[in-house]
Parts: structure tokens; C-alpha cells; sequence
């Protein structure tokens, strides 16, 4: 049974451990079981000069009691190692066993990235080939270019989850990822840009279409610095282009939303849940199962279903993203939200695909409608604050909107708000919703995980942009 | 078998498999950490953990390889494997390891004294009673009934590892980490809830300042953000606190370094030597400061670990050039990466300096922003107070800095006396010419 054999393990050994970790009367525990591995290469200097490798293996055991939880992990998948780690994890119960593991029955699973070409078949060779094309492709685009590098990652998860209920859940995670770095030259001019393209998929995701994007992008995308002025700077109109923008939901309200922190009552949202938040027209959702998206998860880390979750309907904030301890505090099921980062981490409410969905307005019309202000196109990183709600993401390439039209290139632009007022100063949702194939992580107590996020063309009527004054 | 044992055996068969060079370094380690909150202990989590990683010159192809699986069925299959992925690549000698007599210790274990021998011995119950005392510390605040949530954080680790490398070296080191902290949110009427983290860490335990004081420097931060709004946008004074001001310092950490370099996509190419900051400024790299939370005894590539000037009364002296970019550039190889960054202080403090001052922003937090390398052109999002003569008039936030780093370190004025310890940015709080805020 690949299930199994993935870790050398079995049944019965599960259950063992999970005893173990239920003996000083826990409420619940799971183990969680990882084998990982992953591979890149890369060029520079017209050289595919690095490769790399890395396998991970290991178990994590998680006890709870009430909103309490111990966890240990380790490398060592001998039962004297896995039973001692259940050991030391228990240490957060103080009583007596109340509860026995009952026999693990495998559940089913949706399959939403399943690879035609899954990367454990595909030789070195091949991924030499395929970051050779690109750079070729990205110098052919434009003479300026003086230096492109260029990689491939990817990577493969096997995860099984056991829980004293009987659940036992298998899920196998592919991810690729490809990137093109471009640097060009004219005059005394140097700008640099990048493009990448992630998704949970094998080989076949490389297709011809995307691939050319990729490179043009990179290159064009550097180009078009070129002529770049630095936008002004305080308070005014932005509008963010349909796509990558979705970084502004993922921080102004998708942090915000995760129940850890409304559990806590530490987020400005705290409190919201059935009030209007956002003008009518506006809906926000995070989605685990659109297929094939860096973000997307057949199982969450707990073992629940993935699911698309509705954070903002029409303006209402409905609910926030649950794990199973923040469900049980909020009496709720959980959204199958609960991710962890690997075997080493703890599992916590994170996003998966954050979007925002189609309004009615062409985008056009929306930038016709700005007279002064500016329009972002494409980003770096994004951070918020919980508590206070105040955000803010990185620029690295716009435009000035002038007279209702786009006009000179911006870069390199901090842009800052508060959530919960720029959520209210929405003005128009364009018709345009473009999921990211970027490969964005997100970041959260120490733990990184893959997101993907989306956007129409949204008009914003106030955010602080980080220009100079005129 | 012993770590140095797993690390010579590796590098014979890797040697044996087709490698001509091989470094291999194996880690074993434990920590520990505890989360408290609302009287009870949230979390506890506890682990030993150990890993291997190496790279492998085969006909000068290079490849770097980490795994955690040590099973010798698993290493063999995996170093199989490992050199098979190196021979499709193409040749590059530079890659080629470091002459061995460049390689080794530039401080012994004990010069460095990083090791707190007490961990060994240190007990859960301890910790416990520790995480404990930090939350009775916040319970007895004089304000705590304005703090809406305290969480305490503990964690403590010990490492060791060892490095062999076929030019020869082979080196071990141990090391222990103890961090303590405090992260609070406070509430205000209208429902914001800003929040601030005091936290503190040290290569021994007996280091960590008291609980009380922790608890006191998260309060009086939090505090700092109690309604906050953002003012004109314009042109002002700054005052960069001690504990940020790695961030703009930072900004030059990409542009320094051998690889933005020679991918032409430093700003700082071709200015060694000459002055790229106001002469107030004098930045050294130091690996050897005894405790110090980014000292080493030797660097990426195993030279030998030693103090190095980057920038000296404003004129830039060395770049961050390892082994392969020094033969890339055909410049001398200085160190990979940065130690502890030490900023050299002024004789005021922050105090004295903003009472001659009538109107300043004294930056205390960053939010989001980011940087260009090619341009150094910076713009963050920042937090903070507004000083006039000394007094603080408002407490502000939605605000960003932004600005060209080369620029923005000509307009430094003068390095406070206040040297921040706490971090591998031994930096004092920077004080600053006007530059460009925008706000409302």
C-alpha cells in the first residue's frame, strides 16, 4: 500500500503511537507523516551551473486538550523514536487516558493536481533543456538584455495523516515552480525584473503558451523600467490591476480572517462577523480547491476537507478560517484551513487562494474614471498588522493614471492602509477576475506555505503611496 | 556513529561514487519552546532533529544536497543519486573549494563562548516556572487592564555540527540559543488593536534580562502605538531607533555582495573605495565578538572568520565576495556573508540629539516595503513618533519612508551612543537629515 510504504510504516503502529500520545487523557492528538523531496536547477552565465537536492522525512505528533497543545517531532520513524516523541507531546495533558484510537479506515480524496508528468519521472536532462530554452528565449526578446538567469524547482509531498477517530488520510503534493531573471542595459541605464510561474502540476505545465509568456514577461517587464519616474507621494486614487493585486485582500483582510487570531481577539475583525465590512458588490473568498493552484489542497494538515470558504459576501463579513481548534472554539466546522509548513511545524488557520470575485465594471472604464492617480501592475511583498489592521505591500512596477488614461511607468513604491478602511473605500469591482500562476508564500509565526491569489481590477479611492513629493 | 565519523564516511563515498570535491556538513540538535497566554500554557513543543547537507564538485560540475533521512539505505541511495544529477550539468572550475591554508578558525569555541553548559541540565519544570514569571511580570503592569492579550514566548535550542571538507578541513562547533518574550495587544475604543513584541535572545541563559523589564519594554511600545495616524506628507527629520535600523542598514546587504555583483545588478559596482555614505558612518563586519548572536569561526566556504571593514568614515572598503564570485570577478575572496554588522556609535544619545530638534519622526517599527539593488532606491512602510524639542506630539502610523539608500546615508547627521546588542545589527539609533515621508 503506498500509503504506507512511503514511510515504512503500518496500522498497527500508528495506533501504537497514538495511544501512547491519548495516555495522560488527551482530547484529541493526530500524527502527521511527511516525506518530501526536491529538486532545481539553475543557470547563469549561460551555464546551467547549480543543481540541487533535498529530501525530507519525518513525523510530527500533536496532542490537544481544550485549546492546549503539545507537539514533538522527529526524523527517526522507528517506533522507540515515535513513541517517544508521543511522549513528550502528551506532557501537555496531566490526566489519565479517557479515550483509545480506533482502526484507521483510508479516506477518500478529491484529486485536484493530478500530474500527467509527475517530476519523479522526468531526468535532469530534461530540466537542463527546459531552463537552457528559457534563457535563449528571454535574450532572443530584446537586444538589451545583457545577463538572464534562470531556474526550475520541484517538488513532491507525501503526506499521511492519523487520527485516533480512524481517520487515516494519504494525499501526494506536487509543485513546480520556474523563474526568469532578466537584466538589460541602454545608455547608462540598468533595470532588472523577474517573471515566475508556479502551480501544483508535473511537466506537462510547461506548455508553449506559457513558457513564452514567462520569458516575454521577464523581459519586457525590465524594459519598460527604463523610461520608470517615481510616482508621487501620499494619499490618492489607486487602482490594482486584475491578477497578482489579490496581495492586497491576502494582507488588508485574509490574515485578519484566520480564527487564531479572532479566537484570541487579537484581530480588528474580531468582532465583525455579520457586519458590513465592504460596500455591496464585493466578495471576497479563499479557496482550496481550484484545481491545480499553487494554493490548492486535496486534504488540509489535519485531515479535513479543503474547501472554498466565503470570507466577505456582498460586503457581509460571514466567517473566518478555521483549524479544528478554532472551529471547536467558535462551535463551527472547520474549513479545512489548518496547514503546516512541514512535520517540524504546528498547524494553523493559513489562506490557500485568495480572491476577490468579478464585479460588473469593464476594467477600462475604471481607469477612465481616475483623473489623478496611480495603477499597480505588478508586485513584491505584502505584511500586515493584526491588531490595529494597518498593511502594506511593495510596488515593484505601475503606472501613473493621468486624465483617465495610464501614462509613465512607476517602480519601486510602498503602498500603506488600513484594512478595514480600504475594504470601505472599494468604489469599483471590475469584471475581470484573473487567478495568479505566481508562486507567492505566505509567512506566519515562522512558517511558510504556498498560496495563489486573484483579482479583478479593483479602484481603491485612498491608500498612502511611498512617492516623493512634487 | 558519531557525527565526524557519518561526515568522513560521506565524503570517501561520495569520493568513491565520482566526486572530485566534497563538503559535507552533519547537524544534530534539540529545542524547546513553550507559548503562554491567558494563564494557561498554549503550547508546548519539544524536538531532536538532525540533517546533513553537502556539495559535490564532479568533473567541476557543482550541486548542493541536504537530506534528514540518515538511514545508511537512504544516504547511499541518496549520494547515488546526488552525483548522477551533477554530471548533466556543465563544467565551471571556479566552483573549485578554497585553497586550505585560507580555511579555518579564526576564533576557538571558547573565545566565542557560545555555549551555555547549563542547558544540558536545564529541566522542563524550569522553563515552565520561566514562562510563568514573564506572565506574572505582564499581569502586575501598572496598566494591565488596557492589554487586551499577552502572549509569552520561550524557546531554547543546542547545536551541534561538524563540517569535512576533501581540501582537508574539518572543523566542529556547539552552540546553545535561549529567547524570551513578550508579544501584547492593547485595545482602544474605536476597535483598533495595536500590538508590540519585546524579545530578547542570547547564546546563554543568565543573559536574558529580567521578566519585569521585558514586560515593561512591550508596554511601553505598545503604548507608543495607541492612536496613531499619519501626518502631511513632506520632507523631516529621522531618528531611526536602535532596534530597526538593520532594515535600512540592509538595504545594502544585496548590492554588496560578489553574486548582485557580477549579474551587474549592484549599484555599489565600482565604488570600492570611494564614499558612498556621510563620513559619519563606520560599519565593520566582526565575527569574533564573544556571545555575539552572528559570530562564527569560519565562514560558508570554511575561510577563516575575521573582523573586515565594509565601510569606513563613509568610504566603502570591502564587498561580500566568496570563493566562486572572487575567482567570477577576479577579485580576492573576503567572506560570503555577513557576521555581526557593528556600527560604530556617536557620543549622544537618542535624548540629547532630539531635544535640539523641532520637528522629527522618530522611526520605531517598519511595515512591508522593499528595496532595488540596481538603484538602491528604497520605500517602507513605517511606524512611529513625532518629536518636537524633545516632547512627543503624536503617535503615528500609515506613514512610508522612501528614498535612495545612497542618498539617505549622505544625509546621516550622527549615530546615537545607544549600541543595540540584542541582534547581529549591533547598530546605535541613526539620526538623519530630512527625508521623504508621505502620509495623508
Amino acid at each position: 500500500m503506498t500509503h504506507f510504504s512511503s514511510f515504512g510504516i503500518d496500522e498497527a503502529l500508528c495506533r501504537r503511537v497514538l495511544s501512547v500520545a491519548l495516555s495522560r487523557g488527551a482530547d484529541d492528538a493526530d500524527l502527521y507523516f511527511e516525506h518530501s523531496g526536491s529538486t532545481s536547477v539553475a543557470l547563469s552565465d549561460g551555464k546551467v551551473n547549480r543543481a540541487s537536492t533535498h529530501v525530507d522525512l519525518g513525523v510530527g505528533v500533536r496532542v490537544v486538550v481544550g485549546d492546549q497543545v503539545g507537539y514533538a517531532y522527529t526524523e527517526d520513524l522507528s517506533e522507540a523514536a515515535m513513541v517517544a516523541a508521543a511522549r513528550v507531546a502528551a506532557e501537555i495533558a496531566a490526566g489519565s487516558r479517557t479515550t483509545a484510537p480506533v482502526a484507521l479506515t483510508l479516506k477518500r480524496l478529491p484529486s485536484r493536481y493530478h500530474a500527467t508528468q509527475p517530476w519523479e519521472g522526468v531526468d535532469m536532462q530534461t530540466r537542463v533543456g527546459l531552463v537552457r530554452d528559457w534563457e535563449k528565449r528571454a535574450f532572443a526578446e530584446d537586444s538589451r538584455v545583457i545577463r538572464v538567469e534562470t531556474s526550475l524547482g520541484d517538488s513532491f509531498k507525501h503526506i499521511l495523516i492519523a487520527r485516533p477517530d480512524g481517520r487515516l488520510v494519504y494525499d501526494y503534493q506536487p509543485m513546480t515552480r520556474g523563474w526568469v531573471v532578466c537584466t538589460a542595459e541602454t545608455g547608462t541605464k540598468k533595470e532588472s525584473a523577474s517573471a515566475n510561474l508556479a502551480q501544483r502540476a508535473g511537466l506537462e505545465f510547461f506548455t508553449e503558451a506559457r513558457v513564452s509568456s514567462m520569458c516575454h514577461r521577464a523581459v519586457a517587464d525590465t524594459t519598460a523600467l527604463f523610461d520608470a519616474v517615481k510616482p508621487p507621494a501620499g494619499e490618492m486614487t489607486v487602482v490594482l490591476g486584475a491578477g497578482s493585486s489579490g496581495i492586497l485582500l491576502h494582507e488588508a483582510i485574509g490574515h485578519g480572517l484566520e480564527a487564531d487570531f479572532n479566537r484570541k481577539g487579537i484581530s480588528i475583525f474580531a468582532d465583525r462577523v455579520g457586519q458590513r465590512i465592504a460596500p455591496p458588490g464585493v466578495t471576497v473568498v479563499d479557496d482550496g480547491t481550484i484545481p491545480f493552484a499553487r494554493g490548492t489542497i486535496n486534504t488540509d494538515d489535519e485531515g479535513n476537507d479543503a474547501q472554498r470558504t466565503v470570507l466577505v459576501e456582498d460586503g457581509i463579513l460571514r466567517g473566518f478560517l478555521q483549524d479544528e481548534i478554532s472551529a471547536k472554539h467558535y462551535g463551527v466546522a472547520p474549513t479545512g484551513s489548518g496547514r503546516r509548513e512541514s512535520f517540524r511545524h504546528v498547524v494553523l488557520p493559513r489562506m490557500r487562494t485568495t480572491y476577490m470575485e468579478s464585479g460588473t465594471m469593464p476594467p477600462e472604464e475604471i481607469i477612465a474614471s481616475v483623473d489623478k492617480g496611480i495603477f499597480c501592475a505588478d508586485f513584491a511583498n505584502g505584511q500586515v498588522q493584526i491588531g490595529a489592521g494597518d498593511f502594506a505591500f511593495y510596488v515593484r512596477r505601475g503606472f501613473l493614471i493621468e486624465g483617465g488614461k495610464l501614462t509613465r511607468t512607476i517602480k519601486d513604491v510602498n503602498l500603506i492602509g488600513n484594512g478595514p478602511q480600504v475594504l470601505a473605500t472599494i468604489e469599483m469591482v471590475g469584471n475581470d477576475l484573473k487567478i495568479d500562476e505566481g508562486g507567492w508564500t505566505c509567512g506566519k509565526d515562522g512558517q511558510s506555505v504556498p498560496v495563489s491569489q486573484g483579482m479583478p481590477t479593483v479602484k481603491v479611492s485612498k491608500l498612502s503611496v511611498g512617492g516623493v513629493s512634487a | 556513529m558519531s557525527l565526524l565519523d557519518l561526515a568522513r564516511k560521506t565524503v570517501e563515498d561520495a569520493r568513491k561514487l565520482g566526486a572530485g570535491e566534497v563538503s559535507v556538513s552533519v547537524s544534530s540538535g534539540s529545542e524547546l519552546s513553550l507559548v503562554r497566554r491567558a494563564g494557561k500554557l498554549e503550547q508546548a513543543t519539544q524536538a531532536s532533529s538532525r540533517g546533513l547537507s553537502l556539495s559535490l564538485l564532479v568533473d567541476d560540475r557543482f550541486s548542493v544536497h541536504s537530506t534528514s533521512d540518515l538511514r545508511p539505505d537512504a544516504v547511499r541511495a541518496f549520494l547515488v543519486n546526488a552525483v548522477a544529477a551533477t554530471r548533466v550539468l556543465e563544467a565551471e572550475p571556479e566552483r573549485r573549494q578554497a585553497d586550505i591554508s585560507l580555511c579555518g578558525r579564526g576564533a576557538t569555541d571558547e573565545e566565542l563562548d557560545g555555549l551555555d553548559l547549563t542547558h544540558a541540565t536545564l529541566s522542563v519544570e524550569t522553563r515552565r516556572a520561566a514562562a510563568l514569571e514573564l506572565e506574572a511580570a505582564v499581569e502586575a503592569l501598572p496598566e494591565r487592564a488596557r492589554v487586551l492579550s499577552a502572549t509569552m514566548h520561550l524557546g531554547d535550542s543546542s547545536d551541534e555540527g561538524v563540517r569535512v571538507m576533501s581540501n582537508g578541513f574539518e572543523g566542529a562547533r556547539r552552540s546553545t540559543g535561549f529567547g524570551l518574550g513578550v508579544e501584547l495587544t492593547l485595545i482602544e475604543p474605536g476597535g483598533r488593536r495595536p500590538e508590540a513584541t519585546a524579545w530578547y535572545s542570547a547564546n546563554h541563559r543568565s543573559d536574558l534580562p529580567a521578566a519585569g523589564l521585558i514586560a515593561a519594554e512591550a508596554w511601553s511600545k505598545a503604548a507608543e502605538r495607541l492612536d496613531s495616524h499619519s501626518i502631511a506628507s513632506g520632507r523631516y527629520p529621522m531618528l531611526l531607533q536602535n532596534q530597526v535600523a538593520g532594515r535600512i542598514l540592509g538595504v545594502l546587504g544585496g548590492p554588496l555582495s560578489g553574486g548582485e555583483l557580477h549579474q551587474q545588478r549592484s549599484f555599489l559596482a565600482g565604488r570600492m573605495g570611494t564614499r558612498i555614505t556621510n563620513p559619519a558612518l563606520t560599519l565593520t563586519d566582526v565575527p569574533n565578538i564573544p556571545r555575539g548572536l552572528g559570530s562564527r569561526p569560519w565562514d560558508g566556504d570554511a575561510l577563516v572568520a575575521r573582523p573586515m571593514p565594509v565601510i569606513e568614515a563613509g568610504v566603502l572598503r570591502n564587498y561580500y565576495i566568496n570563493t566562486y564570485y572572487g575567482r567570477k570577478l577576479n577579485m580576492p575572496a573576503t567572506t560570503g556573508g555577513r557576521s555581526n554588522w557593528v556600527v560604530a556609535p556617536g557620543t549622544r544619545t537618542p535624548t540629547a540629539i532630539l531635544a535640539d530638534v523641532s520637528k522629527c519622526i522618530v522611526v520605531t517599527g517598519f511595515l512591508g516595503g522593499n528595496s532595488n539593488g540596481l538603484t538602491g532606491d528604497f520605500s517602507f512602510g513605517v511606524q512611529g513618533l513625532l518629536v518636537e524639542r524633545g516632547e512627543v506630539t503624536a503617535h503615528l502610523s500609515e506613514m512610508n519612508v522612501s528614498g535612495n539608500i545612497e542618498e539617505v546615508l549622505g544625509r546621516l547627521v550622527e549615530p546615537a551612543s545607544d549600541v543595540w546588542t540584542w541582534s547581529s545589527c549591533r547598530t546605535p539609533s541613526l539620526f538623519f537629515d530630512e527625508l521623504e515621508f508621505s502620509g495623508a
